[in-house]
Formats: structure tokens, C-alpha cells, sequence
């Protein structure tokens, strides 16, 4: 009934559609998320009280709910719209609260895809290698992490203290690794316990998840004294062995302003230190951790010392002091990290001990005479930002260990496009294609706020009262009870566009939005129905951002459909119409007559 | 056929739904304005929005034949549609809506304040097509206060007015979604009284479910209350068609 093409500047006016509209365009959060978890999704489900299939939900992208629950960074809530007009949504506490109520691994889901008979040998445990081994299992492929420490999950483990991360939890949700059949083999350090070359030969593709674990030491004066630690050591000292093993002055400070400082500090404080400081070189709102890190480190009786840097460390053969210099720039003026000090503003402190917490550096010493496979600064490894493959084909590397420091949730986004690309790569598959929204992304949406949206203040959660949390590792956040879990949820602003589709009847009847609609109606895939069933009320075009006239493209179709048609509309109601259209210009009933003569009036 | 300063286009809809109210509008317009003369013929506007727009030029130029025969320099029109079908068709011609010219000419001085009396709130339900005519919505507001009776305004109302779910020829082609956007209309307003400056708009909202007026119902129908009877739909399509026929007759009488 059609024409093969629509003429060119139609199809050119609707692809304007096709390419603008956001009805496709996923909320702030959702884009936000390195895994693109459909947190309005599962958020709504809440509100309406369905807490297991919110589970299922994430599940369907992470097997790590009550891991990212408690520790996730929450990128999501910095994109939160609500944050405009109160606090943004409390994302990550309302996965806790899923996660914790309903998470039993009897639900799992241990499908996996058909054999491949491909080996993928994975170095390191934590967040990134995990995913990486979860998603390729699935995908079929057999998957062996070696894994270093006697203990499974990295950083969450050995960095993340056991107070904002209980080790059941992690033991528990990385159980599906192993359930699915993925070969975990603990206390196996490569380049120790076995060589990287023997993994070359023995597999198929290599994932490097290695992570940065080795603390950086400033070489001021005194760094080499008795009682200078590197940050990282105390960390998985805690994290690994009975924690009063980690050996502690009465008084320590802490150098460095991010959030492995504020753990860092907060583990001292519970191994039993009596006075904790914390000395960065940033002011308080320049630090790199994140604000409620820094609030929650305040609150455990740490000293802050912004704005001050490390001159020396004093002592005769142990710590006993070190001096601050007042920091009076961080950043120079084309904003590279580059500190300048007032000599003359000096503070001494005394400490038993100096602990770094300044950034981390990767090993890769089993890399150590293969040049195929090029490093960075801080032995980091050299990968493809698309792909992560590295300078050699079968080798790919993330996380941690392969570029900038990661949150955990960026890490397992990385094990996530590993695994996309080994997979990939196994079946000889084009790497490259169609990875534009892999990681965090911006989303086309423009939401508008309503005037009169009203307040509604984000439900806190609670937490261990302070004095119970000195020289213990219990939990400090608790979890949502159900009422303020709904409670919550039910703030969620459902950030979308579809504002045609809450006015269009016949919009809703035919289209998810205007933009798929468009898209078939180039290919000339919709009936004549569709552009016969506009109201031509213009009530899309007035609240459309970018108040596309969709009625005028209908009646361009109209148009077509008529030429195609010996002038007539091709819908059988329509008949009717021809003959109502005849008899409204017929002499029968028309009439025209001039102004009465005795009222022909100026 | 004689000479007229300015003619009065009823149009199809109108003089299909009451005879009697387009007589008495034009002797209305006769009273206030000499010199009005009348033409009762389509223009053309269903025919456009099949998409017929070879058949709809060639209509539409004979209705433009019979407003040049008249002389006209101004079209009074009481349809929206007529209203921009005519703006865009006829560059020569001034098109006057009916409703932002009589709160200039006034009403039947009888007719001011008849209302003060009635028990019925009407909503108000304003057509899409003139949506962004602040001119007419003025107009229509004012002449139901002149009137006396109560305004209920609709969530989306004037410039955000919503759709009565005839436009667009959809009837024909998709009853049970015309329905829908009928039913959907009708229900956003509280009132069981509603009041349309449109003869179709009128019949969408009764077949929505209200009791429905055309504001000319108003003017001239006399006093309106709970216990008043409201016009339905027509039996048969054919009493629009004997309407028009009456209407054709009562033009030419008034205007002999
Ligand atoms: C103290 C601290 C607190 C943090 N807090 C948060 C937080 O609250 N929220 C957040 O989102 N992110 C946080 N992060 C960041 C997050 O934990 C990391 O980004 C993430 O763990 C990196 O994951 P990964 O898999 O790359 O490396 P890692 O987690 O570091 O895991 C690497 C693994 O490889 C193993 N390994 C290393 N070398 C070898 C070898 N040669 N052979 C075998 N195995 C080896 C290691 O033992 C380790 O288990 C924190 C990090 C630290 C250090």
C-alpha cells in the first residue's frame, strides 16, 4: 500500500525522531552503574512490598547483592534527580536490605551455557576476577581463579575491614562460584606456586586481576624507622588473621586523605590504639574519600589534620614524632596534584606509629621477563580501554591492577568486559563491536522536575552505638527494617521520559515510545491503522522536550497512503466519510445567501 | 445570492446537531453586525485529514468561490476546525472565531444572568485545535459567567486541554480507541454537566458519559438545571442530514 521508500525528507524529519527521542533513555542511576543494575526496577519492587523479586533482579546482573549492599560507592546516588530537591535515594542501603531478607542460595540460579571446552586460567579473587569467573562460567567456558591468599575476595577482604563488610558475606555470595564449577585454588601465588608461562601453555585466555596491594612510602626523613607501616599490611593483617594480631602503638597517625586512609585509621582504632590521627594534605572538603567515610572515621575519635603534610618522622630507632608542614596548595594552577608548604607552620606529634595510606602500586613481578606484555607506571598493566585485552593476544587484565584505583562495583564492571571480550575472543569474534555501554555512561535523559515535587527527607539508617564498636569488628550499619525499606523506595522519582506516553491513548496501543515507533515505521513495518488512529491533538508535541509534531508526520503518511490508494483513504470506515464529504458540498444542503437587504448595514 | 460585508459559516457539525441555534446566532449576529450574510457548505477539513489534499484543494476552492461571490472581507466561523482549515485557506479573508467576537458584540440582553438560579456547574471542555487561543478560551469563560452559571476548569484545560477523541477522523477507522480517549476525557472532570464550543466535542463527552451542551445551548437554549432534559446523540445518521436541510431553509428565511 506503500511506496518501496518514504521520500527522503519524511524519512530524514523522523529519523530526527528516531535519534532524540528519550523514551529509551534509562534513568540517572541505571546509566550511572557500571553494571547498569535496573535499580528503578528493583527499587519499585520494594515500595510494593515484593522483596524477593527485587532480589531476583539484581541477581540478574550480580551475584553480589549484600556485598555491594554494604559497600558499594554508589555512583548511582550522585545522579540521583532527588538529590536536587532533598537527598538522592539511598540506592545501595535498599540492595542491603533485599539482599540480607531474602538471599538464600537455594534460589540461585545455577544455569550454565553448553560446554565450550575452553580453559580460562584467572589470577586473583578479588571483585573483578570474581565476576569475570561468574559471567564465563555461565558462558560455559571452564574457569580456574589462582588465587594468592588462603582467602577468597581481594580487596573486599584483605582492604575493606571486617566492620563494614562481614566475612560471612562475602564467604557466602562468592559460594557460587564454586557451585557453579568454577576451580578456586587458594594459597597459589603466581609466579611462586606456578609460573605464568605454565599458564600461557595450559589455557586458552588469562585474566590479570591482580590489584594494587603494595602501599607507597613517601622517603621523607625517618620513613625507614621501626614503626612506619605501610597502610595495606595493617589492613589485611586484620583482614586475614585474628585481629589482635596487628601490632599497634598507643598513638598512630595516619597519612593520607582517601577512603583506605579513613579504614586505615578506623582499624587502628579498634586493634586497640588509644589516640588516632589522621594528617592529609587536602582540606576537609578537597579529600578524595568520600564524605560519610570521613564522617563515620570523625565519629571514632579521630583527630583530622587537614590541610597539613608529612616533613619528617622523628625518632632515635623507633617512631616517636613526626612533624606536619601546613600545607597552602594542593593543586597548581593548571590543577595537577602538586603541594606547596609553609616551612615556617610546624606541628610535631607524637606517635608510636606512621602508617601510609597515600595509594597503591601493583606487583607483577611474574611478568618479569616477558616483554609481550607492556606495563605501566606503578607496574600497572598496560590494556585496550575497549576490551582490556593486553599487549598480548590471549591476555587481558583489570580491575585494580591494570589502570587508575577502581571502586569495587568499577572492578567487577571490568571482570564483566573481560569476560565479554575472552568469550569473544575464544569464538574468534570481532572484539571491538558494540561496547559503547559498557561501564558508567551518560544517559540522553532530561528530566524535569515538577514545581512542586514535594520534600521528602531520606530515611537514615541506624548504626552500632560508638562505644560498642571499640576493639571489635561487628558490623556497624544495620539493615532496613521492611517499613523503612518501603519507605524509601516509595521516594524514587521513576526518572523517564515517556511524557507523550502518559498523554497518548493511541500511543500506548502501538509503541514502548515514539523512537520505535519511527524506527519501524521507516522500514515500513506498521499498518495504516497506526497513522489513522492520531487525534492530531497536538498533546505529545506540548509536552515533548523536544516538541517533536508527531502529528504531522501521521498526516504525511496519511498522505501517502491516499496517493498509493486512487486518492482514498485505505480505511473500510472511511467509506463513509467520501459520501458525508460529497453530500456537505451537494446542492441539497449547501446554501449561500447575502446580507438581508434591509439589514445590508455599513 | 446578493453582497455581504462579512458571512456567518456555521459549518457541518453545528448545523447538523441544531437548526434552531445557528438561526437564531445569525439573527443574532444580524442584530449586532448588518451586513452578515451566510453560507452553509463544508469546508473541506474531513476530507484533509484522510489526507486527501488533492480533493480537499479542489473542495475547499469551491466554498472560496462562494465567499468571493459574497464580497466577504471577514468569515465568522462557530467550528474550530473551519476555524484554522479557513485561517490557512482563505489569505484574503479575516476569520473571526464566533467566541472571541461576542464578549465584543455581546448576548441576547435578555440572556445576562438567566443563570444565577441553576443548581448545574458546568465543566468546561475546550477544543484541541484552537488550544493555544487564549482569545477563545477568554471568550467562552465570559460568556458562561454573563450567563451566570458555574465553572468547573478541568486538570488539563485550555492551553493542556485533552483531546475529546474525535479528531482525526479516528472514529471511523479506530472506534473502540476514540472510546477510550472519550471515556478518559469525561473522567477527568467532576461535574456530570459538561459544555463544548464544539458540536462534536459534545457528542464525545456524551458518549463519555455526561450530560453535554454546545455553549450556543446556553446562549439560546433557555434556562439549563439538573431537572432541564439534555440532548443525546442522534437515533440515525440521517437526522443530521434532515437538520442541515432545516438549517438551509432557516438561513435563507432569516436572511430574506
Ligand atoms: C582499604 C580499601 C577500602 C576500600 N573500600 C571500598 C569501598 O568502600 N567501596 C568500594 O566500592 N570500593 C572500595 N575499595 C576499592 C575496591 O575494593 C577495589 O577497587 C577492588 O577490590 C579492586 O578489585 P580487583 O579485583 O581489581 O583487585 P583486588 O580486590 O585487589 O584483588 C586482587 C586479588 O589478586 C590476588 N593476587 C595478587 N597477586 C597475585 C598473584 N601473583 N597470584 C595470585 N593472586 C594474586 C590478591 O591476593 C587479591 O586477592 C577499597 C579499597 C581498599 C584498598
Amino acid at each position: 500500500m506503500l511506496p518501496e521508500r518514504l521520500p527522503e525528507d519524511l524519512v530524514t524529519k523522523m529519523n530526527e525522531i528516531v535519534e532524540d527521542c528519550m523514551g529509551d533513555a534509562p534513568p540517572y542511576c541505571e546509566a550511572t552503574c557500571p553494571l547498569h543494575i535496573d535499580v528503578q526496577g528493583y527499587v519499585k519492587l520494594i515500595g510494593e512490598g515484593e522483596y524477593k523479586k527485587a532480589l531476583d533482579l539484581i541477581r540478574e546482573t550480580t551475584p553480589f547483592p549484600g556485598i555491594l549492599g554494604r559497600v558499594c560507592a554508589h555512583p548511582c546516588e550522585e545522579k540521583c534527580k532527588r538529590e536536587e530537591i532533598d537527598n538522592a535515594l539511598s540506592v545501595k542501603n535498599l540492595k542491603r536490605f533485599v539482599a540480607d531478607k531474602c538471599d538464600d542460595p537455594k534460589d540461585w540460579d545455577l544455569n550454565v551455557k553448553e560446554e565450550s571446552e575452553k580453559k580460562v586460567a584467572i589470577i586473583g579473587s578479588g571483585p573483578a576476577g570474581a565476576l569475570a569467573a561468574y559471567d564465563l562460567r555461565k558462558m560455559g567456558h571452564q574457569v580456574t581463579i589462582f588465587e594468592a591468599l588462603p582467602v577468597v575476595g581481594g580487596m573486599l577482604r584483605v582492604g575493606i575491614p571486617e566492620y563494614r563488610l562481614p566475612h560471612n558475606v562475602i564467604d557466602k555470595e562468592y559460594s557460587i562460584l564454586e557451585k557453579l564449577g568454577v576451580d578456586i585454588k587458594l594459597n597459589t601465588k603466581v609466579g611462586e606456586d606456578i609460573s605464568f608461562k605454565k599458564l600461557e601453555e595450559d589455557y586458552d585466555a588469562i585474566f590479570i586481576g591482580v590489584g594494587a596491594h603494595k602501599s607507597f612510602i613517601l622517603p621523607i626523613e625517618g620513613s625507614d624507622l621501626a614503626g612506619v607501616q605501610p597502610g595495606v599490611d595493617i589492613l589485611r593483617k586484620a583482614g586475614l588473621e585474628k585481629h589482635d594480631k596487628v601490632e599497634i602503638g598507643e598513638r598512630v597517625l595516619v597519612i593520607g586523605g582517601g577512603n583506605v586512609a579513613m579504614d586505615v585509621a578506623r582499624t587502628a582504632w579498634r586493634e586497640g590504639a588509644k589516640e588516632v590521627h589522621i594528617a592529609c594534605v587536602e582540606s576537609r572538603d578537597q579529600m578524595p574519600a568520600h564524605s560519610w567515610e570521613i564522617d563515620d572515621a570523625l565519629e571514632e575519635e579521630i583527630t583530622l589534620h587537614d590541610g597539613w603534610g608529612p616533613m619528617k618522622i622523628n625518632g632515635e630507632d623507633k617512631v616517636e614524632s613526626i612533624t606536619l608542614k601546613k600545607c597552602t596548595q594542593v593543586f597548581d594552577q593548571d590543577g595537577s596534584f602538586n603541594p606547596a608548604y609553609d616551612v615556617c607552620n610546624l606541628k610535631d606529634i607524637e606517635v608510636d606509629n606512621v602508617i601510609f595510606a597515600i595509594g597503591q602500586s601493583s606487583e607483577a613481578d611474574f611478568l618479569a621477563g616477558d616483554d609481550s606484555i607492556e606495563l605501566m607506571r606503578g607496574n600497572k598493566i598496560k590494556v585496550d580501554p575497549v576490551t582490556l585485552q593486553t599487549t598480548k593476544e590471549k591476555v587481558f587484565a583489570g580491575g585494580d591492577g591494570a589502570g587508575r584505583p577502581l571502586l569495587a562495583i568499577e572492578a567487577m564492571a571490568h571482570g564483566r568486559k573481560v569476560a565479554t571480550s575472552i568469550d569473544r575472543y575464544l569464538k574468534g569474534e570481532n572484539l571491538y563491536e558494540n561496547r559503547d555501554y559498557e561501564g558508567t555512561y551518560q544517559s540522553w535523559l532530561k528530566k524535569e522536575l515538577a514545581e512542586d515535587e514535594p520534600r521528602r527527607e531520606r530515611i537514615s539508617i541506624k548504626m552500632l552505638p560508638v562505644d560498642e564498636r571499640r576493639g571489635n569488628f561487628k558490623e556497624v550499619e544495620f539493615a532496613y527494617t521492611p517499613s523503612e525499606a518501603r519507605g524509601e523506595a516509595l521516594r524514587c522519582l521513576e526518572c523517564q521520559c515517556k511524557l507523550c506516553m502518559q498523554e497518548c491513548e493511541m500511543l500506548n496501543d502501538f509503541c514502548i515510545s515514539p523512537k520505535d515507533l519511527f524506527k519501524d515505521i521507516i522500514k515500513g513495518e506498521v499498518a495504516p491503522l497506526i497513522h489513522y488512529s492520531c487525534n492530531m491533538c497536538s498533546q505529545c508535541t506540548i509536552v515533548c522536550p523536544h516538541e517533536f509534531e508527531l502529528k504531522n508526520h501521521f498526516m504525511e503518511m496519511r498522505k501517502l497512503l491516499v496517493k498509493n490508494n486512487d486518492g482514498k483513504s485505505p480505511m473500510k470506515g472511511h467509506n463513509a466519510i467520501e459520501w458525508h464529504q460529497k453530500l456537505g458540498f451537494s446542492g441539497i444542503f449547501t446554501t449561500t445567501v447575502g446580507a438581508s437587504k434591509d439589514k445590508e448595514g455599513a | 445570492m446578493g453582497k455581504a460585508k462579512r458571512v456567518f459559516i456555521p459549518g457541518c457539525s453545528l448545523s447538523s446537531y441544531n437548526p434552531d441555534l445557528v438561526e437564531k446566532t445569525l439573527e443574532h449576529l444580524q442584530n449586532k453586525l448588518p451586513g452578515t450574510g451566510a453560507i452553509l457548505k463544508c469546508c473541506g477539513k474531513p476530507t484533509k485529514a484522510l489526507g486527501q489534499y488533492d480533493k480537499f484543494k479542489e473542495r475547499y476552492s469551491q466554498l472560496q468561490e462562494d465567499i468571493d461571490n459574497l464580497g466577504a472581507e471577514e468569515i465568522i466561523v462557530a467550528c474550530q476546525s473551519c476555524y484554522l482549515t479557513m485561517s490557512a485557506s482563505s489569505p484574503k479573508q479575516k476569520v473571526t472565531s464566533l467566541w472571541e467576537l461576542l464578549p465584543k458584540i455581546g448576548l441576547p440582553e435578555e440572556m445576562v444572568g438567566i443563570a444565577k438560579g441553576s443548581d448545574i456547574t458546568f465543566a468546561v471542555h475546550d477544543s484541541c485545535s484552537t488550544r493555544d487561543r487564549k482569545d477563545i478560551h477568554d471568550g467562552i469563560r465570559w460568556i458562561i459567567r454573563e450567563l451566570g452559571y458555574k465553572i468547573e476548569e478541568p486538570k488539563s484545560t485550555k492551553e493542556k486541554t485533552r483531546c475529546c477523541g474525535f479528531g482525526g477522523m479516528v472514529v471511523p477507522a479506530n472506534p473502540e480507541l476514540a472510546q477510550r480517549v472519550m471515556k478518559r476525557r469525561t473522567s477527568e472532570v467532576k461535574s456530570d454537566y459538561m459544555v463544548t464550543y464544539c458540536a462534536a466535542c459534545r457528542a464525545s463527552m456524551v458518549q463519555g458519559g455526561k450530560n453535554a451542551v454546545h455553549i450556543l445551548d446556553l446562549i439560546f437554549g433557555g434556562l439549563w438545571t439538573s431537572e432541564s432534559d439534555f440532548p443525546t446523540l442522534p437515533k440515525t445518521p440521517i437526522s443530521g442530514w434532515v437538520n442541515r436541510y432545516k438549517c438551509k431553509k432557516k438561513i435563507v428565511k432569516v436572511l430574506s
